[in-house]
């Protein structure tokens, strides 16, 4: 049993992630993002005050801190006297949702391509390489808005976009790799002992080059609740009523002179929530070069 | 200054500062070295030889640092220099070679940039049309051909060998004091290495240049030296002549580094022949041919001859031995022999079926009965799996047995090669290189295979560890009647392991012959070469400067008509332009070269 | 020579084909979805009769590879179809009840050519300031890894890469437009207006190019050659000039390549939204308010095809930097 557990945490993945957690950065922005997190799952169920609520009385009410004595909106609320903080909250949910998706979908799609291109090479090679770079030709605005912005967008026409965005990148990434490893002996020495191409590219090479690449995907969690922002704000992500950050930012700007935290605060929250998953990715990617000893 | 040493080394401490605590690497050295003097530093690997000669031009990586002692050059304190004064000895007075010279230049600058300013900047004096002039003749001096042309070309279009005559030139240029080669012939072909050797000898003569020749190699060393420094663990053993040290070696440790000194000629057992003349593996003119883009055209491409016209028997119950050196062709007859790949003409025969007329299906089904263990212990084991997946794996590709059944022959097969029961459960980082090597024999062996192809299996293990597996070969040959083939690129281990060698240049087997014949009367003018380019302390019976080959071998794009051999051959005539030869027989020997024809009835009638 | 021929031949023959894909992609998405073109530039008061009279004057309702081949036709001489919308005097005007005013509509390439300059001003204004800040930090930090300058580059660039451009529009319209009245921001009366949404586009620019470079100068001071050059006898100095700045570029090209410019390309469109500046942006993502498909078209096939002619040039040149890569 001791055996097994000395196991991991001297395994490739088990000495990257045990670098990374030496950093501060990695447990402050672990910390951070825990806790948003938390509150994100946990608030908007717990607490009576909704997120989609109407409430004329009460609005524009400044946050807290501004002299507005309403306990009940710590964060002050909206035009429509919707609380701030619940909308973040569920905008939050609603970004990392649609983030994390958004990455498993084009780490597998990418990682299967990219691993089938680089390990058979030749004609199967050059042609997926040419759709992957015709991919990476579109910039990811212009397929947003040709995609979604004709049809009316749902969450997985814009996970779709997004996957579509970024699965070029990770084909490269992979298959880069996988031409790496397939010239390793171990896979010479499979193919001599018999093994089939796909017990080779599954059993061998996959195990071996995705772990590294995943770690680096938490960046791209990132990245994508931007892109969801950004296409919530120009009108081609989830339509309202649901709160994205892309609609509480747009609606927000007509009242930016006056009140201003109907777009500060939200953004604000989206910001720490990058701002620390950025800081578990990168200390992940520092640990990754550490023990790889390179770039992949 | 001709009676001061240029180098004294007093009392020199270095230490590693670890986070563990500080380890010390280099204890108490001292030694003089005299102008024109050429003096070895000998040790196994880890003593602190390349330690030393980093500590004397001050390139010593992050944790280690001088922490006693001097170094003096003529007698001035290297440390207590200023930058500039130590930056300008340095490449000025004192030249380092290292043993890498692939990481030695930036790779996208041409080669004729990077000396032309190292020399200007050690040598302002000089114009950039005299330093030019100067590496020019440089490059004819260490035998480069086409100076001019290679003068503007990147280093990775150079070769291993060009490249350390390359780094030589870049040393000699501003006509140092003290040249630092550290195991600069580590990662040439033997041949190659001889030549360096030889070249470094013949321009020491010339620039009467003091020299520290580091090396992993006693024979080398004592083929260039005048006095040999001894290491062990950071301290110097004993400082004596090659002579000297061979004929009476003070300590055990020196002792012993010269018997690890594999002998050639003198050896006490070499196998035996096979008694059965049963062919378990023939291959009839087999040929492989590469096609890789031409840079020089637009659209076309360059024919690469890897393998041309091979045949050979090898019998069952036999150890084949097949040896050459970079570019000959053995890693692509590995993989045709293995059936990695199939060749473009010709066929291989295994039981006297042919492969090439089987099904994949029948081929896979083959697999059991050949197998193939590579070189490198670190890369050939997958590191995610555990040591009884990796033996098991074959089994369960071929449905031969799961679960308990597996479990019980990868036991069985792990006792017989010395491995214990509980590896069973290890990753492979958990075990050592000897470990490994047992694990992929262990691999090869679990579907009782009648043919093993060890391609440089041993290369990368220490002579006692060579030793014990081939114990273990043996002992595994004689149970279970195996047939062994070793592909290697070292005449040594062939020499204590094979029965039959064939000898490889140029995509063809240019000679096949019993183990003692080869050694002493080899027929082709290459085995001589290989032979006199042998490092060892015996006499060696063929003497590197009548035997030596210049230069090296034609690349195999571009291959001399007729005999392949001939632009470097020493008989050659008219007819080796235009005659192909192939391999004639001379009693036991299979020589290809026209000089042995054995008489005229005999070719017109094969 | 030979390589620099069978490159661009390769290289020209691959990008035509992509931009021919993507073209053919994006029509037939924009054609396929629902709703029908025609209601749009009829309007709603149109009978369907008067739709499908129209529809087939227009030709969209031949088969889709036959309107592609039109298209590509087209193209070559240099015409992107008409609007569905905008008109030649600039005012959008959704027809009315009769087929008049068709041929009023204007011409998309005359849309995007009016349009483009004010782009470029803004993009070429953003690289300035993104590699004025860049360079120098990237550079100082790649040199000294284990210094402060390093570890403050690193913040900067984690804190600008977890900034939503649009909400640093908005805070930087907010604090210094209308708070502070240091710069304009909405519109475009003259250069100045091109200086704040290109402070947001820079900041996003650098995010990315301070890490890259500073990671592959690190990487280059680290190879054996540098340290062995000075053991040579060169001087540090020349080292980091002629060889550490050399090696450390060539990552960098494929990154502006790839990365920058698809970065740039699609965060353009969305910061003109937000400062409202008359670049190929807004009238992009008023397009597609306003469906206008054939804008949309044209503006996809333009930046397809920027994006090719960019990688290819960054090819060539790290191509004649490392002369491995021609091999």
């Amino acid at each position: 049993m001791e055996k097994e557990k000395a196991h991991f945490w001297h395994t490739v993945n088990g000495r990257m992630l045990s670098t990374a957690w030496k950093r501060p950065g990695f447990k402050l922005g672990l910390f951070v993002f825990v806790f948003l997190l938390l509150m994100a799952l946990i608030l908007p169920a717990l607490s009576d005050v909704s997120a989609t609520k109407i409430s004329v009385r009460e609005r524009f009410l400044p946050p807290v801190l501004m002299g507005n004595a309403n306990t009940a909106h710590l964060f002050g609320t909206d035009q429509l006297g919707r609380d701030l903080l619940l909308r973040s909250l569920v905008g939050l949910q609603n970004a990392l949702l649609i983030g994390v998706l958004a990455v498993v979908g084009m780490f597998i799609f990418g990682a299967v391509i990219g691993i089938v291109s680089g390990y058979r090479g030749g004609l199967v090679d050059t042609i997926l390489m040419r759709i992957t770079d015709a991919q990476m030709s579109i910039p990811v605005v212009i397929l947003a808005i040709t995609i979604l912005g004709v049809a009316r967008p749902t969450p997985f026409s814009v996970i779709v976009v997004l996957v579509l965005a970024g699965w070029p990148t990770y084909a490269r990434v992979a298959r880069s790799a996988a031409l790496s490893e397939s010239k390793k002996e171990y896979v010479r020495a499979a193919k001599i002992i018999g093994a089939s191409n796909l017990r080779i590219m599954a059993r061998h090479i996959a195990p071996n080059i995705l772990p590294p690449i995943a770690f680096i995907g938490v960046l791209d969690v990132a990245r994508m609740m931007i892109f969801e922002a950004i296409f919530g704000f120009i009108g081609i992500g989830i339509q309202p009523p649901t709160p994205t950050f892309g609609n509480i930012l747009a609606d927000g700007t007509k009242y930016l002179i006056n009140a201003w935290w109907i777009t500060v605060i939200p953004g604000l929250f989206l910001f720490a929530a990058l701002l620390s998953l950025n800081s578990i990715g990168n200390a992940l990617e520092k640990a990754r070069n550490d023990v790889f000893g390179g770039h992949s | 200054m001709a009676d001061q040493p240029v180098l004294s080394v007093c009392n020199l401490d270095v230490t590693a500062h670890l986070p563990s605590g500080d380890a010390p690497v280099l204890s108490d050295v001292s030694f003089d070295l005299a102008t024109g003097e050429v003096l070895g530093v000998i040790g196994e690997s880890g003593a602190g030889m390349t330690v030393l000669s980093r500590a004397i031009v001050n390139w010593l990586p992050n944790p280690l640092a001088v922490t006693k002692g001097e170094i003096l050059f003529y007698g001035k304190n290297m440390s207590t220099m200023s930058q500039e004064e130590a930056r300008v000895l340095r490449g000025k007075e004192i030249a380092y070679i290292g043993s890498d010279p692939t990481t030695a230049l930036d790779p996208t600058v041409p080669i004729g940039q990077h000396l032309v300013s190292k020399l200007m900047a050690v040598s302002p004096e000089l114009s950039k049309a005299q330093a030019r002039q100067r590496i020019l003749d440089l490059f004819d001096a260490v035998r480069i051909p086409s100076p001019k042309a290679r003068f503007n070309e990147f280093p990775f279009q150079f070769s291993g060998g060009m490249m350390q005559r390359v780094m030589i030139v870049d040393a000699l240029s501003a006509d140092p004091t003290l040249l630092i080669a550290d195991n600069i012939t580590q990662p040439l072909d033997v041949t190659i290495a001889k030549q360096i050797v030889r070249l470094l000898n013949g321009l020491r003569d010339d620039f009467d240049t003091s020299i520290i020749f580091v090396s992993a190699s006693l024979p080398m060393a004592c083929d260039i030296s005048q006095r040999l420094l001894v290491l062990q663990k950071g301290r110097v053993l004993e400082q004596a002549t090659p002579q000297t040290l061979i004929d009476t070696p003070q300590t055990n440790y020196s002792r012993r580094l010269i018997e690890k000194v594999p002998r050639i000629w003198e050896v006490d057992h070499i196998p035996s022949a096979s008694e059965s003349q049963r062919p378990i593996l023939s291959v009839r003119n087999a040929a492989k041919t590469y096609h890789t883009k031409d840079h020089d055209k637009v659209f076309g491409t360059q024919a690469v001859k890897a393998v041309r016209d091979v045949s050979f028997d090898i019998l069952e119950g036999e150890n084949f031995g097949i040896v050459g050196e970079s570019g000959c062709g053995k890693s692509t007859l590995s993989r045709l022999l293995s059936w990695i790949e199939a060749p473009d003409r010709g066929d291989i025969f295994f039981d006297g079926k042919s492969i090439s007329a089987m099904s994949a299906k029948e081929i896979k089904g083959l697999r059991c009965q050949f197998q193939l263990i590579l070189q490198d212990p670190y890369t050939s084991l997958p590191a995610h799996m555990t040591i009884t997946q990796i033996i098991g794996e074959p089994l369960i590709i071929h449905r031969l047995a799961s679960g308990k059944a597996l479990r019980e022959r990868v036991a069985e097969v792990m006792q017989e090669v010395g491995l214990a029961l509980d590896t069973g459960d290890k990753l492979p980082f958990q075990l050592s290189a000897s470990q490994r090597q047992r694990v992929n024999i262990a691999r090869a062996m679990v579907m009782k295979p009648r043919l093993l192809i060890l391609d440089e299996t041993l290369s990368s293990l220490d002579q006692l560890e060579q030793a014990r597996l081939l114990e273990l070969f043996d002992k595994l040959q004689a149970e279970h009647k195996f047939t062994y083939i070793f592909i290697s690129h070292d005449l040594a281990l062939v020499r204590r392991a094979c029965a039959r060698i064939g000898v490889m240049y140029l995509g063809r087997m240019v000679e096949i012959a019993e183990n003692q014949e080869l050694f002493f009367e080899p027929r082709h003018p290459y085995s001589r070469a290989m032979l006199s380019a042998m490092p060892t302390i015996e006499k060696n019976r063929y003497d590197a400067k009548t035997h030596l080959l210049d230069g090296e071998p034609p690349s195999p794009v571009d291959i001399p008509s007729g005999c392949s051999f001939r632009t470097r051959c020493p008989n050659a005539v008219e007819a080796c332009k235009t005659l192909d030869p192939t391999l004639r027989t001379n009693g036991t020997t299979l020589v290809e070269c026209h000089l042995y024809e054995v008489s005229v009835q005999e070719t017109q009638s094969a | 020579m030979a390589f620099f021929l069978s490159f661009m031949l390769r290289r020209l023959t691959q990008g035509l084909l992509i931009i021919l894909i993507v073209g053919f992609v994006i029509f037939a998405l924009l054609r396929i979805i629902p709703g029908d073109p025609v209601r749009i530039i009829v309007g709603p008061m149109a009978t369907e009769t008067q739709i499908e009279e129209i529809a087939k004057d227009l030709g969209l309702r031949d088969p889709l590879v036959v309107q592609f081949g039109r298209y590509l036709v087209e193209l070559s001489n240099g015409d992107m179809g008409n609007s569905f919308i905008k008109n030649k005097s600039g005012a959008n005007v959704v027809m009315g009840r009769s087929s008049e005013g068709l041929d009023n509509k204007a011409s998309v390439f005359d849309l995007i050519v009016a349009a483009a300059p004010y782009s470029i001003q803004l993009a070429g204004l953003s690289v300035v300031f993104a590699l004025m800040f860049s360079l120098p930090v990237g550079i100082a930090a790649g040199l000294r890894p284990d210094s402060w300058i390093n570890k403050i580059s690193f913040g900067i660039s984690s804190i600008f890469v977890s900034l939503p451009n649009i909400w640093l529009g908005i805070l930087l319209i907010l604090i210094l437009s209308t708070k502070l009245h240091w710069l304009p921001a909405i519109g475009y009366k003259g250069f100045s207006y091109t200086i704040l949404p290109a402070i947001v586009l820079a900041i996003e620019l650098s995010s990315v190019i301070v890490r890259a470079l500073s990671s592959s100068v690190t990487s280059a001071m680290q190879e054996t050659y540098i340290q062995a050059g000075v053991v040579r006898g060169l001087s540090v100095g020349h080292m980091i000039r002629h060889h550490v700045l050399r090696n450390a570029a060539i990552p960098m090209l494929n990154l502006f390549g790839a990365q920058l410019g698809g970065l740039l390309l699609g965060s353009i469109f969305v910061v003109e939204y937000i400062f409202n500046y008359p670049g190929l942006g807004l009238l992009t993502i008023n397009a597609v308010f306003q469906r206008d498909f054939p804008v949309i078209q044209g503006v996809a096939i333009l930046t397809t095809a920027v994006l090719v002619l960019i990688n290819i040039v960054v090819d060539l040149i790290s191509a004649s930097i490392d002369r491995r890569l021609q091999y």
